[in-house]
């Protein structure tokens, strides 16, 4: 069995690097517009999300909860401006569904903007930001943002599963790099970002479980760390979790002494900020796939016979 | 030098043989082995390459005959025992090569219509059909599969892919019956072994779960195998397992 220690070792220092580098969360003021300016909006969000998990499944240390707290009032004060900076964005891309999804974790976090949130439901009134054309697995996502919001999800997520890649449950022997990513977030948006694995339906879960083993050994060979984090984290959403042991020996082997995660192979060489954009993805997945993974453990020890 | 060269006729010889196969199976034409190793010495081919291309391929040697129920003419059984006897495992051999040897072994028995071939196997699995497979006599005891107990699922697929020969309708055996308990991590196997692009493996293990019960539906297996074929094509030996492969899915000429 995958030892815990493990496991959380690899989440505390993810958050760590993330925290020396939180000035790697930055939004270009003056951007090309041929580049827009929600382009850096991205890992705001996910960082807020992060952390909203590592809240939520109070398995992190009071250094971890207080490194946490400290990288979202840096991201929302500093980076956002308070939430000035989502509402820019929405009047430079009125119909970007962007800063809503940058917002929505903020929000259930504790911070407001009223006036962003007033550009959002007028948004979200529009025809138009509905018959926007968006892939399945990303329309799933904001469905489940709508409801999280408090909006009705249109379409329900019920109905666009369905049309996802993996909720046809297609030949497992044909996923790739791409494909592999809409697996994984599907299964974030299914399970709120693993809040609820209830939410994967039986027939996906599995088929998760079935065909999970053979993507883990697959990208862990290949040294694809972003992924395999991803895939590490669809794992600690199944209602039966197989913490693979050689998975997370890799993953942990792969992390750089000061906590960063190389995407692939090893660590990239560059200037701070290339460094940074380069590797704050698969830094933060592994600190989403710690959290969970570790809680996952912690609940079967629990549950384990005296 | 001359044993490159030898390695190179051979390597020959086993793709031609491997490449008539399949064209029996395709055409469920008539297939004799005596004269279907090219490069062989003369019309009796029961030469050394001959023996040797027959011992490489093993009990698929006469696939055609096995999985139609047809004896084979006496030449062709005579290479086929002169390559059973010609090949006898070393004591030190792998569990692969031993149990190949002994597929082979119980193959030329069944064809001979030996007694104790055709003693019953474990009941209770599928596929039997009165030709039944059984351990054959004391000196042809069956090998111990124990060297697949606690095997991971990419190992397990790794080794039944090597013996795929072993995988025929109502070919009980222990190695079958690992096999029988394992059919989702032989699905595993296959599905890592496409996106490994190891053709021959994948090929091997899709003939394994052609046989087996309980196959996840969503593996796709029969699309599965025509994509096996089509990236394989250019390997006779994966077109020779995913043949046997539809041969026993369709159940035809079983």
């Amino acid at each position: 069995m995958t030892s815990t220690r493990l496991i959380h070792t690899v989440g505390t220092g993810a958050l760590e690097w993330l925290h020396a580098h939180r000035d790697g969360f930055r939004l270009e003021q003056d951007v090309d517009p041929e580049v827009g300016f929600l382009e850096r909006f991205k890992p705001v969000g996910e960082l807020a999300l992060i952390c909203k998990v590592l809240f939520r499944e109070g398995v992190a240390g009071s250094r971890q909860a207080q490194l946490a707290r400290q990288l979202l009032d840096h991201a929302w004060r500093d980076t956002l401006d308070g939430g000035r900076m989502l509402v820019r964005g929405q009047r430079i891309e009125p119909l970007s569904p962007i800063p809503f999804e940058v917002y929505l974790p903020f929000k259930e976090l504790g911070y407001s903007h009223p006036e962003a949130e007033e550009a959002f439901r007028l948004n979200q009134r529009l025809e138009s930001f509905h018959a926007f054309e968006l892939p399945p697995t990303r329309r799933l996502g904001l469905s489940a943002f709508q409801r999280r919001f408090g909006l009705p999800a249109r379409p329900p997520e019920s109905e666009v599963i369905g049309r996802t890649w993996l909720g046809r449950t297609p030949e497992p022997w044909t996923v790739e790099g791409h494909i592999a990513y809409d697996i994984t977030h599907a299964v974030f948006h299914l399970t709120d970002w693993g809040e609820n694995p209830d939410g994967i339906p039986a027939p996906l879960a599995d088929y998760l479980a079935t065909w999970l083993p053979v993507w883990l050994d697959d990208w862990l060979d290949l040294e694809r760390w972003d992924l395999l984090g991803e895939l590490l984290v669809v794992d600690a959403c199944l209602p039966r979790p197989t913490l693979d042991e050689r998975a997370w020996e890799g993953f942990a082997a792969a992390q750089a002494p000061d906590g960063a995660m190389p995407a692939v192979r090893t660590m990239p060489e560059g200037t701070p900020e290339e460094l940074f954009d380069l590797v704050y993805h698969p830094t933060l997945v592994a600190a989403f796939a710690s959290v969970l993974a570790t809680s996952r453990a912690l609940t079967q020890l629990a549950h384990a016979p005296a | 030098m001359e044993q490159s060269g030898t390695s190179t006729r051979l390597a020959d010889a086993v793709q031609g043989l491997t490449s008539e196969l399949v064209s029996a199976l395709r055409s469920g034409g008539p297939f004799g082995l005596a004269g279907s190793v090219p490069g062989a010495g003369g019309p009796e081919a029961a030469d050394k390459l001959t023996l040797a291309a027959v011992r490489v391929v093993g009990a698929d040697a006469v696939l055609p005959n096995v999985l139609r129920h047809t004896p084979p003419e006496p030449d062709d059984l005579a290479v086929f025992s002169g390559a059973v006897h010609a090949y006898p495992p070393p004591a030190d051999a792998s569990p692969t090569s031993t149990w190949s040897h002994w597929a082979m072994n119980r193959t030329l028995l069944r064809l001979r219509g030996t007694p104790d071939a055709a003693r019953p196997g474990t009941p209770g699995h599928n596929g039997s059909s009165g030709h039944s497979f059984g351990h054959s006599s004391g000196h042809d005891t069956e090998p111990r599969a124990a060297w697949l107990d606690g095997a991971s699922w990419q190992s397990l697929t790794h080794q039944l892919a090597v013996l795929a020969p072993l995988a025929v309708p109502g070919g009980d055996c222990a190695v079958t019956r690992v096999a029988r308990g394992r059919p989702a991590d032989v699905a595993r196997g296959f599905v890592r072994a496409v996106r490994r692009r190891d053709w021959l493996q994948a090929a091997g293990a899709g003939r394994w779960l052609a046989l087996l019960d309980g196959v996840p539906d969503t593996l796709g297996l029969e699309n599965g195998l025509a994509f096996v074929a089509q990236m394989g094509s250019a390997d006779p030996r994966v077109l020779l397992q995913v043949e046997a492969a539809r041969l026993m899915r369709t159940g035809a000429p079983v």
